[in-house]
């Protein structure tokens, strides 16, 4: 994070508000991963990466700015991986691909130990 | 500076919020979606914006299109759209400043950073407002006896509702934006109207822009289907930019450009026909340039088009003299 990030009044109030709403993207995220592993059809899955996908998108976006950029990093990953099988060759098989799953376990359990350290 | 920010993630609008109260007096009003952007600048025209801050991707409409339906708009046709996004992938950098955005920042974003282009967006408007003051103040002062449509020949031209055509500063920004991996297929090359001087001599400011337009249309029908982003540079000179390893032949493109301004049969306002016909200069890969090297390519690539068009013109009256000493 820069220094004028540092500086920025506000930026403590933003970075609650990040973490709150962190905790319910977590449980979604986690939702649709779940629903995904689950599902029978290629359009269930992928409308549930889809889901899942949109919401580490926000949160790669923003993590970094409020001064959690690992956790950013983890969760454009899980979105570079999502991307990958949605315009992959595979995208039509109803099949979700384990490594996502695995990402996404990753993710949330940093986002576990965000909110201890908060 | 009057700013509408859009984006769907509640965070990067506090965000805005609070960064744009630091660094300057700036009214800003935030929306969560496009349509919500939209129907906010068709209930109220007069609520005048100065600058858009655009996600790329939110539900239901995207950032990209959003800001091709606030270039639409007459009002806001010059008006800066930075896009601030995470996606960093070319294909949405190419779409974005295709549809008429000026600037792209990535996220996360770094604030110092934000703060700089912020500070550019600023000397734009500002820029944009002197110059209309200036018109203004010398409408009064010489009550006409100026062309008010005066054209500098030197200065770019803003060119609206061209296929991928994007103003000036919007190249610099573009070509700045892209990594080392995105320029590998990338080549520049300009193309310059030949006689521009005399051109812009003999027409009004409005007649020049009109020839400036015509000739821009032609460029750009003769690439449809090709993926390549261009600019007018001023001087008579339109700067290309082509992507996907497309490098063209330039002399039989040229050749083929000559065909279609031949049969395009531009002609002035008083019905006289123009001929306008183009030289081109050098290719020039954009691979391995970073920074100022990269604006060095663009510059060299309208140079060589503008010598390649005055060669021309010299070549036509000292046939007798090539390759021999005075």
């Amino acid at each position: 994070m820069s220094a004028l990030a540092d500086q920025l009044p506000g930026l403590d109030r933003i970075r609650c508000r990040f973490v709150e709403l962190l905790e319910d993207r977590k449980t979604l995220i986690a939702q649709h991963a779940l629903a995904a592993w689950d599902a029978q059809t290629a359009d269930q899955i992928n409308g549930h990466l889809e889901e899942a996908r949109s919401l580490l998108h926000q949160i790669a976006g923003t993590a970094g700015t409020v001064g959690y950029p690992e956790l950013g990093i983890i969760a454009q990953s899980c979105e570079a991986k999502i991307i990958d099988h949605l315009e992959g060759s595979y995208a039509d098989l109803a099949v979700c691909p384990d490594e996502i799953i695995w990402r996404i376990d990753r993710f949330v359990e940093a986002c576990g130990t965000l909110s201890t350290e908060e | 500076m009057r700013i509408l920010a859009a984006d769907d993630d509640p965070i990067i609008l506090e965000l805005l919020s609070q960064f744009l109260s630091t660094v300057g007096s700036h009214r800003l009003t935030t929306v969560g979606s496009a349509l919500e952007a939209i129907e906010l600048l068709g209930e109220d025209p007069d609520q005048a914006f100065d600058c858009f801050m655009l996600d790329i991707q939110m539900p239901r409409m995207d950032g990209i299109d959003l800001a091709r339906h606030i270039r639409k708009m007459g009002q806001y046709q010059t008006a800066p759209i930075v896009m601030l996004t995470a996606m960093s992938e070319k294909r949405y950098i190419d779409n974005a400043f295709a549809a008429g955005a000026t600037d792209y920042v990535t996220k996360p974003f770094d604030l110092t950073e934000l703060k700089t282009r912020i500070g550019v967006v600023e000397q734009l408007i500002q820029t944009k407002h002197v110059a209309s003051d200036a018109r203004y103040n010398t409408n009064a002062l010489l009550q006409s006896y100026l062309p008010v449509d005066s054209v500098d020949l030197h200065e770019p031209i803003a060119l609206h509702d061209i296929d991928n055509v994007i103003a000036c500063t919007a190249m610099e920004n573009y070509v700045a934006q892209l990594s080392r991996s995105s320029l590998f297929g990338s080549t520049v090359f300009g193309f310059c109207l030949r006689k521009s001087e005399i051109h812009h001599e003999n027409l009004s400011g409005a007649e020049f822009k009109y020839l400036i337009e015509d000739v821009a249309e032609v460029i750009s029908d003769t690439f449809s289907g090709q993926q390549f982003l261009m600019t007018y540079g001023g001087n008579g000179t339109f700067l290309c930019i082509t992507e996907s390893g497309w490098r063209p032949d330039l002399l039989k493109l040229t050749d083929q450009l000559n065909l279609h301004l031949n049969r395009a049969q531009i002609m002035s306002n008083s019905g006289d026909e123009l001929h306008p016909r183009v030289s081109s200069g050098a290719a020039i890969r954009l691979v391995w340039k970073s920074g100022d090297q990269l604006l060095d390519a663009l510059s060299k690539a309208q140079g060589t088009a503008e010598h390649a068009a005055a060669e021309h013109e010299r070549l036509k009256t000292d046939f007798f003299h090539i390759g021999k000493s005075a």
